[in-house]
C-alpha cells in the first residue's frame, strides 16, 4: 500500500513538473520584461551618464559608509566607496582596463574571471545588455522569495560564475539575486534581496539591496540617482599607480 | 548500639546530598549555560558538524547529565567535557571568578609608563624608562601579582596573552591616578614607588562595534636597520600609511626589523596589507580562514615599492591574532626570520561571552590555516631563533631578542 502510495506521488509529481515546465515563460521574455517595467528601451536609452549615491551598513559589526558609482556610456564606470575604519576603496573600469585601490591592499589590476565580472558590471543601461552578458539565460522554475513567486532565472556569463535571479511572476520585477563573486581571496557567494523600487530620469531603480554573504549582513541604500550630468575630469582615466602596474606585468 | 560520634557523622553524611541538590535558580542557570554554548557552536562554528560530531546527538547526550548536575562546578565540568569532544582551541570555560580576573579591565586607560612581561611567574619590568628594567613588581595597591599570576596559571585554560591581559588591567586605571606599588630591585630587596599614571599612548581608534582603542605606531632606524613597533593591527588607514611610508624610507637599509611582541592583533586583512611590502611576487597567500559559509585566502597583493631585503619579526606570548597570522605567513613563505618566544596559539578570531551562570565561555567563529598547511592554533608561530627574556639580561638592560635579529641582519650583509 505505501509503496502504490509512494509510486503515485512520484507519478504525480512528474506529471506537475511536466505542466510547470511547460507554462514556464522563457528567459528571454523574463528579462525584456524587467526592462519593459522599469522604464523601457527608450529611457534607459535617453541616458549617457549616470550618477549614483548611497549608504551601506554592516549592522553587526556597526560599519557605516557612503557609496558613489560614476557610469559613462557605453562601458566606463568609477565607483569610490567610503567605509568608516577601513578607508576609501576605489574601483573602475576604463578602455578594458579594471582595477581598484584601497588603503588596505594598494593599487591592483584585476585579472581573469574578477575582470570579466567588472567589465560585465561596468556596461551602462545593464539590464539592456543581457544578451551581451549572458549567453546563455534559462527559466528553471518558480519559486516564493519574500511571499512573492518568483521566476527563477539561471544567467550563463561567457567567463565567470552563473547568477541566479528570481524575477516577480506579478509585477515583473526582480526580486533577488544569488551570484559568487570571484575576488583574490576566494570565491564569495552572496545572497541579494533587492526591494524600495523607485522611479529615477524614467528608470526604476531598486533602492535597497541586502546582501548576505559569509555570515554577514550587508544594507545598501540607493539615496539618489542623477543622468546625463558632466562628470568630473579624470574619474575615468586609469590612475598613474594602475598605469604603472600594468607597465611592470608588461616588463618595461 | 552505634557509638554516639559515627551516629553524628553518618548523620551529617546523610544530609550531604540533600545539602548538594542545586537550588532551582542553580539548575536553571545551568541549563540557560548549558544551551548557550550548545546553541553558539550549532549555529556559529565553521563547520555545520563542529569537530566532525553530530551535533544535535552531542547535545541530547550532555543535556540530561546537566540538567542532573548536584553543583555549579559539576555542571561546568559537564560542559568542558562536551568542548573537549570538539578537539579545539579556543573552546573553553572560565569559572566565574577567574573570569572576573580576566574581566577585570582597568577602569580608565592610563598606564604605568612601564612594559612588563610575566618570566617564570614573576612580573618584570621589561620596557620603559620609569622603573629600572628587570624589578620584579610585587604588588600594586596591596594586591600581590604573585598570587594573582599563580591562580591563573593554574587553569590550563588561561594562555600567556590573558595573563598579559590580566596583569595589565591591575597595573591600569585613570590617567593621572596615582599608585602604590611594591618591586625588588636587581638585588631583591624591597622597593616602593608611587606612580602617577601616565595618558595612553597613541591615538584613539575605533572599529565598529568594537570599544575604541590606542593604536600608536613606531618607526626608526638603529644604525642602518629599519625598526618598525605598533601595538595593534587597527586604526587603519593611518597604520597602513605610516607603515607604507617607513618601509620606503627605508628602500636602502640593510634590514628591516618588525616588532610586533605585545601585538595582540585586529583586523585580519591589515596581515595581507602589510605583506604586500615585502612580496613581489603576486598570487602567493599568508593562509585561509574557513568561516561557515565561506573560504577567504589571505592574498598578498604586491606593492611596488616593496622591501627585498632581510625582514626579521620579533614574538612573543602576547604576539595573537593578526600579528601571528602576518608573521606565521611570511615566515612558511621564507620571506621572514622569526625571533622571541612562541606566540600565542591565538590566530582564530574568537569571542569570550559571560554565560548564564556568570562563568565565562569562549568560543572561535572562524578556522585559519596558514600557507604551509599548519594550523597556528593553540600551536602558536615556532620562532626560527627562540630567545627567552631573562631577569638577568633584563637587569642588564639588554634586549636579547632585538639584538639577535640585528645580528642576523648584519650576518646576512656580510653574505
Amino acid at each position: 500500500m505505501n509503496r502504490l502510495i509512494v509510486r503515485w506521488l512520484a507519478t504525480a509529481a512528474c506529471a506537475a513538473a511536466y505542466v510547470h515546465a511547460q507554462a514556464l515563460p522563457t528567459a528571454e521574455s523574463i528579462l525584456d520584461r524587467f526592462v519593459e517595467v522599469t522604464g523601457g528601451k527608450a529611457a534607459y536609452q535617453q541616458h549617457t551618464t549616470e550618477i549614483m549615491a548611497g549608504t551601506m551598513a554592516i549592522a553587526p559589526q556597526g560599519l557605516t559608509g557612503r557609496l558613489t558609482r560614476y557610469a559613462l556610456a557605453p562601458d566606463k564606470e568609477y565607483s569610490v566607496v567610503e567605509l568608516g575604519p577601513i578607508g576609501k576603496i576605489e574601483s573602475g573600469v576604463s578602455g578594458g582596463i579594471a582595477w581598484e585601490r584601497s588603503a588596505l591592499l594598494g593599487p591592483r589590476l584585476k585579472s581573469g574571471e574578477e575582470r570579466a565580472q567588472a567589465l560585465r558590471e561596468a556596461q551602462f543601461a545593464s539590464p539592456l545588455a543581457w544578451r551581451k552578458n549572458f549567453p546563455k539565460a534559462e527559466t528553471s522554475g518558480v519559486e516564493t522569495v519574500n511571499g512573492e513567486e518568483c521566476y527563477k532565472l539561471l544567467l550563463t556569463p561567457a567567463a565567470g560564475k552563473p547568477e541566479t535571479r528570481f524575477y516577480s511572476r506579478k509585477s515583473g520585477l526582480l526580486l533577488k539575486a544569488v551570484a559568487t563573486a570571484v575576488t583574490p581571496m576566494g570565491e564569495i557567494t552572496a545572497e541579494v534581496e533587492i526591494s524600495g523600487y523607485q522611479q529615477f530620469g524614467g528608470v526604476l531603480y531598486p533602492t535597497q539591496s541586502r546582501q548576505k554573504t559569509g555570515g554577514q549582513e550587508m544594507v545598501i541604500t540607493i539615496t539618489d540617482v542623477r543622468h546625463n550630468e558632466a562628470v568630473p575630469d579624470g574619474y575615468f582615466e586609469v590612475p598613474a599607480e594602475i598605469q604603472a602596474l600594468i607597465l611592470k606585468a608588461a616588463g618595461k | 548500639m552505634l557509638p554516639a560520634v559515627p551516629m553524628a557523622l553518618l548523620a551529617g553524611l546523610l544530609t550531604l546530598p540533600a545539602a548538594a541538590q542545586p537550588s532551582p535558580e542553580q539548575k536553571q542557570a545551568n541549563l540557560a549555560s548549558f544551551e548557550f554554548v550548545w546553541t553558539t557552536i550549532r549555529d556559529q562554528h565553521w563547520d555545520k558538524n563542529p569537530g566532525g560530531l553530530d551535533w544535535q546527538a552531542t547535545g541530547a547526550e550532555f543535556r540530561p547529565r546537566v540538567e542532573q548536575a548536584a553543583t555549579a562546578e559539576e555542571a561546568r565540568q559537564i560542559l568542558r567535557e562536551m568542548l573537549g569532544r570538539l578537539k579545539q582551541t579556543h573552546f573553553a570555560i572560565f569559572p566565574a571568578p577567574v573570569y572576573q580576573d580576566l574581566d577585570a579591565a582597568s577602569v580608565g586607560d592610563g598606564w604605568p609608563g612601564f612594559e612588563v612581561q610575566v618570566v617564570d611567574g614573576r612580573v618584570l619590568v621589561s620596557g620603559g624608562s620609569v622603573v629600572p628594567l628587570g624589578w620584579e613588581v610585587l604588588s600594586v595597591e596591596g594586591t600581590d601579582l604573585k598570587s594573582l599570576v599563580a591562580a591563573l596559571q593554574q587553569d590550563p585554560a588561561i594562555h600567556e596573552l590573558q595573563l598579559a591581559r590580566a596583569v595589565a588591567a591591575r597595573l591600569g586605571g585613570p590617567a593621572g591616578a596615582t599608585r602604590q606599588l611594591a618591586f625588588a630591585d636587581g638585588s631583591g630587596n624591597p622597593q616602593t614607588r608611587e606612580i602617577q599614571l601616565q595618558p595612553p599612548r597613541g591615538e584613539l581608534s575605533g572599529f565598529g562595534n568594537l570599544p575604541p582603542q590606542h593604536v600608536w605606531f613606531e618607526a626608526k632606524k638603529l644604525g642602518e636597520t629599519g625598526y618598525i613597533r605598533f601595538n595593534l593591527f587597527l586604526d587603519l588607514v593611518r597604520v597602513m600609511q605610516s607603515f607604507g611610508e617607513a618601509v620606503e624610507a627605508c628602500a636602502k637599509c640593510d634590514g628591516i626589523v618588525i616588532d610586533l611582541r605585545g601585538n595582540t592583533g585586529g583586523i585580519g586583512a591589515m596581515a595581507m596589507g602589510l605583506a604586500g611590502w615585502f612580496v613581489d611576487k603576486p598570487g602567493q597567500r599568508l593562509g585561509t580562514m574557513t568561516l561557515r559559509n565561506a573560504t577567504l585566502n589571505f592574498v598578498i597583493n604586491p606593492r611596488a615599492g616593496a622591501y627585498h631585503g632581510p625582514l626579521a619579526i620579533l614574538v612573543d606570548g602576547s604576539s595573537a591574532s593578526t600579528a601571528e597570522i602576518f608573521a606565521g605567513g611570511l615566515q612558511a613563505l621564507g620571506r621572514a626570520r622569526i625571533l622571541g618566544t612562541p606566540t600565542a596559539g591565538a590566530a582564530l578570531p574568537s569571542v569570550i561571552a559571560r554565560l548564564p551562570n556568570g562563568d565565562g565561555f569562549q568560543y572561535a567563529v572562524a578556522n585559519y590555516v596558514s600557507v604551509s598547511g599548519q594550523t597556528l592554533e593553540a600551536k602558536g608561530v615556532a620562532p626560527d631563533a627562540e630567545i627567552r627574556l631573562t631577569r638577568e639580561t633584563l637587569l642588564a638592560g639588554q634586549d636579547t631578542v632585538l639584538d639577535a635579529a640585528l645580528a642576523w641582519i648584519r650576518s646576512q650583509k656580510r653574505q
